[in-house]
């Protein structure tokens, strides 16, 4: 069996990768309140999915005011029905050790 | 894109159904709607005053006042058109709504519509509403249409244009409650319904189904959206069973976004 991916087998990660695999496009503070992490913990836990390139970053000025927009790569996308894949495997055989 | 799961069939609780409530929620983010509500109701009154106007002033066959009612009338008209046209209304629209979101934030979700410009079917269709429209206020003005006949003859084409907009959209389910209570309210007042504005409130005929409609719609679509955040926060936040503790929470970061 497949290793999970480490990246997204984190619950901050899984449910910020799963939001963003249903919106277009959300900014900061949306997941900021939504999630209810702290500033912090939500810069660092998009940090390491942008590095694992899941995440793409578009950071602009609203007049002085900072504003930064994410949306899921493809490769996010793939990684997160895989990891999908292999946790309803992996429930599949917690189930039926048989089979 | 990988096929979605089926949601129906996904345990309560199971991380997945975010996906669900973030569309929903996404698409039920109506204060846009109202921002544009706002200004349309603004125009359109001035639309119907000076139709109105118009109308008393070839009754009394005042020139005067004829030629300045129908030359505001058209100038109301062009606002409107060149607002929900123009690149301006919708940075003006996307502002307002940002502000009014405040820390909600933002997010977007359009069904797989893509963005660009619109289609030039668009266009016209946006066009032929406010031709009809004029049509139609200028058929008052000259006694051809009675003024309570104006909202039946505003839904046969105001509601399947609405229509529509709300498929090419793929807006959420709250939008159908305009077009649906409008061509109702249109043939109700056909079978003669005692739903009728009379004498000096006939223009409310109009006025009322048009925007008192468009404003449940939204109202409806905002609490819809409420719902949908709190069932979204609901699932983001409870625990997962099986995930390991999450440690990296525990230890706060700094780090501007």
């Amino acid at each position: 069996m497949t290793e999970l991916d480490r990246v997204i087998h984190e619950p901050a990660r899984l449910r910020i990768l799963t939001i963003l695999s249903g919106v277009d496009v959300t900014d900061f503070s949306f997941l900021l309140s939504t999630l209810g992490l702290t500033k912090g913990n939500l810069s660092s836990h998009m940090d390491k999915l942008e590095k694992a390139g899941y995440v793409d970053v578009n950071k602009s000025f609203n007049g002085r005011i900072p504003h930064t927009e994410f949306h899921i790569t493809e490769a996010g996308r793939s990684a997160l029905t895989q990891y999908w894949q292999d946790i309803d495997a992996i429930r599949r055989l917690q189930d039926n050790p048989e089979a | 894109m990988p096929p979605s799961p089926d949601y129906d069939t996904l345990q309560a609780g199971d991380p997945r159904l975010i996906v669900r409530w973030a569309r929903r929620y996404a698409k039920s983010r109506t204060i846009s709607f109202l921002v544009q509500w706002f200004f349309i109701v603004i125009m359109v009154l001035a639309i119907g005053i000076f139709a109105s106007l118009t109308n008393m002033a070839y009754k009394t066959s005042n020139m005067g006042l004829f030629t300045v009612s129908v030359a505001a009338m058209v100038l109301a008209i062009f606002g409107l058109t060149w607002f929900s046209v123009s690149k301006w209304g919708g940075e003006a629209i996307w502002r307002i709504t940002q502000w009014l979101y405040g820390k909600e934030g933002y997010v977007a979700y359009s069904d797989g519509q893509g963005g660009g410009a619109t289609p030039l079917w668009i266009t016209a269709l946006g066009g032929g509403l406010v031709v009809y429209h004029l049509v139609g206020a200028l058929l008052v003005s000259f006694n051809y249409l009675h003024l309570s006949h104006m909202q039946p003859f505003s839904a046969g084409y105001m509601a399947p244009f609405l229509a529509v907009m709300i498929v090419y959209q793929r807006l959420g389910f709250w939008a159908w409650i305009w077009p649906a209570l409008y061509a109702l309210h249109g043939v109700l007042l056909l079978a003669g319904a005692p739903i009728g504005f009379t004498g000096q409130w006939q223009l409310f005929n109009m006025v009322v189904p048009v925007f008192g409609y468009g404003l449940i719609a939204i109202l409806v679509g905002h609490v819809y959206s409420r719902f949908a955040l709190w069932k979204l926060k609901r699932l983001t936040r409870s625990g997962l069973p099986g995930f390991p503790a999450d440690e990296e929470n525990a230890a706060d970061e700094d780090g501007a976004p």
